[in-house]
């Protein structure tokens, strides 16, 4: 009888001990949750890392996850124009269930339903970069085109007299981008200057190229031209320096590439502004967490723009927008 | 009830005190061990970082001071030192083969140390040699407005270093680099003669810094002495006012440690600052993911605590019962016992002295019980003895006098009356055979009451008279054989035999509250006081035999109905005798 009840106890103490170690081989003792992020699905408008935008993007998309504790998965078309690309991309992703989606969007009318039906999946949304003509996203994060716009026409003004002329190299007339820059430019103008009628390269930098050129040669009284995106500042600044009259006309446009910043070193650029890729790679995916954490958000945030020159671009704060940093 | 409240708390306190000991046992374990824990995970965590932030310093000062030997070897080189002297003297002629010669021997070392993106010799009239003679320089740029160029000669021992920079001295090319940069001094005439630029490729930096982890997302970032960002993983999000770093304090901090509270967290720098580089290099952790581990201990010890908490009291529980249990099964036999059954076998399931105790209870209680059936035995047996023998004496004493009478009468001729007597003394024998059943009715015993009586009246014919007056309810009712009679008997002999004059007896019966109450009353010579009390004391008559037949049937009567019955004697001398029996209503099964 002594001995059963020994047995027992050693028996007991034995079993609570199998019990304590198989709690922690199953990770009983973790709660739900601990250990386990969030998965954040982020679709960009190209997977082309050779594409220093993206590529900076991607980065602060890097840096917020691992700061914000989020697991992530980078999506995309392999060129922007592949809209029907990405649709179905968005479509693939909301079948994962991610706890966020967050999308730069390749078009601004057909990506709507497909965000929608993220929405309707219970699956938040943010938007960066480029939005789409909706509503219903959580968050919007990217470059105010109109105060980018202002900044623009902010650095013309410093630069040309009062009442000189000035034309505009616009991209697509109805993208939303082009018309809140020019909007923003001519805001700041306003009638200090004389703008010539708006001219669309279409987004090519040859077309830019030969209205540029035309321009000039047409209109010998120009004094200053503003280009509103990469390829109608290429090709502008092109038949700019071709002309030979960099000195005499200001060039002011918009992004950056190596190609850019030679002509703003060469004098031919005088100013452009640039937006800031990693902030909105970071700021989407924190902002994607605030909201999978039920914090409440800002639905727009401007990651701002930057005016760059000859004379800051090399700014330690300037460096890092301008510049890769290859390993 | 009371008892097993008792029982219950045996096991009450005992689980409450196991409960009390486990908890203190595993509170002040777990408190202490958890703080040791704790503790020295806290401090192995910061030793850990300063130790790492240290490697990492003395991992950049040795390659600082490797590029640094590099530097020196080119300024000292025969070759850069005849160009430095020619144009001390003013010659053009010959350097360019000077020139095409430096050039050559840069590229031998470049082609050796791949982490170096560029060696530029500028020198004070304008002169760049560069390791790629092919290579275009930008135009734009002028290396003598350049910052390392002028810096070159604030330190003539070491090489003077910069923040991290995108160098464009050259055509088309941007790349990110820390410039290191010395000093071109002609040795002959010891004048300074322009500045040598080693770029570090910056690549290499990040790698060695973003390779750290401090904690989950921890870092590392480097400033140089006036303050401006060597590396920081999240440049562009101090410049974006996205994110705040606390440099000033930082620097102050030099080797040591700094907590602060950073963009609502509170923040850990573990700083290092290198006298040889001049750069800062701190590690910033996040406090609360130093102590995440601290948590997470923190749930284990919990959880763990609970679980042996939980299998103690299991246990405590189990043993606890396995020692009341028995204690309280004994406790239960006994009760038994005490209500007056010891036909029980006490035994209880029990592997310890209570078992022995049991057993021993089990014993004293067999004991008992045979004793006492013994004595009720003996007793029984003796007092049916002495009935039988009671009965036998009366029996023959009083069918002696009756056949007498009855001879007597047919002598006298009274056959009548002979026959009478004959048939009721029958009647007479055969309810006080009864079939040997000593319970009869109340009717049985007086039917037999009123033979005697008769019988006795014509024996003492005009000197004794009777009266039974019993109520017919009473008639089912159990009675007990020859119960009236001996006190009648005894009524006859001694209170009316010594009267003088006609005697009466008087019988009656009344039910009263679920008791039968005879009474037998007598007109005889009664009793004194001081003879009543010695009736009442003796339980009988004071002469004779007919005292015997009283206690008699006060001991059949306490035999039969127990404490419930009882005989009472009220008498007055020269007034007579009432004797009051009291028995409990009990229906006679069957009638």
């Amino acid at each position: 009888m002594k001995n059963r009840i020994m047995f027992f106890i050693v028996g007991a103490a034995l079993l609570a001990a199998l019990a304590i170690t198989a709690a922690f081989q199953w990770q009983v003792f973790f709660p739900a949750g601990l250990g386990k992020k969030p998965r954040v699905t982020v679709i960009f408008k190209t997977l082309d890392w050779d594409n220093f935008f993206w590529r900076t993007l991607k980065e602060g998309v890097e840096s917020a996850a691992k700061d914000c504790d989020v697991d992530f998965l980078i999506e995309g078309p392999e060129e922007e124009k592949y809209i029907d690309q990405q649709i179905s991309i968005v479509e693939d992703a909301i079948k994962q269930r991610p706890a966020a989606i967050v999308m730069a969007a390749t078009d601004f009318n057909r990506l709507v339903p497909a965000a929608e039906q993220i929405k309707k999946s219970g699956i938040r949304l943010v938007e960066i970069d480029s939005f789409i003509n909706s509503q219903v996203a959580d968050c919007k994060i990217g470059t105010d085109n109109i105060r980018a716009g202002g900044q623009a026409g902010e650095a013309l003004v410093g630069r040309i007299p009062e009442g000189s002329l000035v034309g505009i190299i616009s991209y697509v007339k109805a993208s939303s981008t082009a018309i809140d820059r020019e909007a923003g430019v001519r805001g700041h103008l306003g009638t200090r200057v004389r703008i010539l009628n708006t001219l669309y390269s279409n987004s090519e930098a040859g077309q830019a190229y030969s209205l540029c050129a035309r321009l000039i040669a047409t209109t010998p009284d120009l004094d200053a031209i503003v280009a509103l995106n990469l390829p109608s500042t290429l090709g502008a600044a092109q038949a700019l320096k071709e002309s030979g009259k960099q000195d005499r006309i200001v060039l002011v446009s918009f992004d950056s590439s190596q190609d850019v910043l030679e002509y703003i070193e060469e004098g031919v650029i005088r100013d452009t502004v640039v937006q800031k890729p990693f902030n909105m790679g970071y700021l989407g995916i924190r902002t994607a967490r605030e909201l999978i954490d039920g914090k409440k958000i800002k639905k727009q945030i401007d990651t701002g723009s930057v005016v760059i020159n000859k004379d800051n671009m090399y700014e330690p704060e300037n460096q890092k927008l301008l510049f890769p940093v290859v390993q | 009830m009371s008892l097993d409240v008792k029982i219950h708390s045996i096991q009450t306190s005992m689980i409450l005190a196991f409960a009390v000991l486990i908890v203190f046992t595993i509170v002040t374990l777990g408190v202490f061990s958890y703080y040791m824990v704790g503790e020295s995970l806290t401090r192995n965590t910061k030793e850990n970082t300063f130790q790492v932030v240290g490697q990492l310093n003395r991992v950049i000062e040795d390659y600082i001071s490797y590029m640094d030997d590099i530097a020196l070897v080119v300024t000292g080189a025969g070759d850069v030192q005849a160009h430095l002297e020619a144009t001390s003297r003013g010659m053009r002629e010959g350097t360019q083969a000077l020139r095409q010669r430096i050039s050559g021997f840069l590229q031998s070392i470049m082609s050796v140390r791949k982490d170096i993106e560029s060696i530029f010799l500028a020198l004070d009239d304008g002169t760049v040699i560069t390791a790629d003679p092919e290579a275009q320089l930008n135009p734009a740029v002028d290396a003598r407005s350049q910052e390392w160029y002028s810096n070159s000669s604030l330190n003539t021992v070491r090489a003077s270093l910069s923040s991290a920079h995108v160098q464009h001295l050259l055509k088309d090319r941007y790349p990110w680099v820390i410039s290191l940069s010395r000093e071109l001094r002609d040795t002959r005439s010891n004048l300074r003669r322009g500045a040598l630029l080693v770029d570090l490729n910056y690549g290499i930096i990040e790698k060695l810094c973003s390779s750290i982890q401090l904690g989950k997302s921890g870092y590392v970032f480097i400033v140089n002495a006036e303050g401006d960002i060597v590396y920081h993983p999240r440049q562009q999000l101090i410049y974006s006012n996205l994110k705040t770093e606390l440099i000033p304090e930082a620097m102050r901090a030099e080797n040591g440690t700094l907590t602060a509270l950073v963009d609502g967290r509170e923040v850990l720098y573990t700083v290092k600052t290198s006298s040889y580089t001049g750069w800062t290099i701190v590690g910033v952790s996040y406090v609360n993911e130093l102590f995440s581990n601290r948590s997470q201990l923190e749930y284990y010890f919990v959880m763990i605590g609970l679980l042996c908490f939980v299998t103690a009291a299991i246990i405590s529980l189990f043993i606890s019962q396995r020692i009341s249990r028995p204690i309280q099964s004994l406790r239960g036999l006994m009760q038994e016992v005490e209500r007056g059954n010891f036909d029980i076998d006490i035994r209880v399931n029990a592997a310890n002295e209570v078992a022995d105790l049991a057993r021993d209870c089990d014993i004293a209680v067999k004991k008992v019980r045979d004793l006492m059936r013994q004595i009720k035995e003996e007793h029984e047996l003796k007092q049916k003895q002495e009935l039988k023998a009671l009965q036998a004496q009366i029996n023959p004493h009083f069918l002696y006098n009756t056949l007498d009478s009855i001879i007597w009468m047919i002598e006298c001729g009274q056959n009548d009356e002979a026959v009478l007597m004959t048939s009721t003394l029958a009647r007479f024998f055969r309810l006080g055979i009864s079939r040997g059943m000593e319970i009869i009715t109340v009717k049985d015993e007086i039917e037999h009451l009123s033979c005697y009586l008769t019988i006795q009246t014509m024996r003492y014919k005009n000197t004794l008279d009777y009266r039974i007056d019993v109520d017919p309810a009473m008639h089912p009712y159990r009675s007990l054989k020859l119960m009236l009679q001996p006190i009648v008997e005894n009524a006859i002999y001694h209170g009316l035999k010594n009267r003088e004059g006609p005697g009466m007896i008087t019988v009656t019966g009344r039910m009263d509250d679920g008791k039968l109450v005879f009474s037998v009353c007598d007109n005889g010579v009664g009793m004194s006081e001081e003879e009543l009390r010695r009736v009442e004391s003796e339980g009988g008559s004071a002469k004779g035999t007919g005292g015997v037949g009283i206690r008699n049937v006060r001991d059949r009567m306490q035999l039969y109905f127990g404490s419930d019955s009882s005989v009472t004697y009220d008498s007055r001398e020269n007034i007579g005798t009432t004797v009051t029996l009291v028995l409990p209503a009990v229906r006679q099964e069957g009638e």
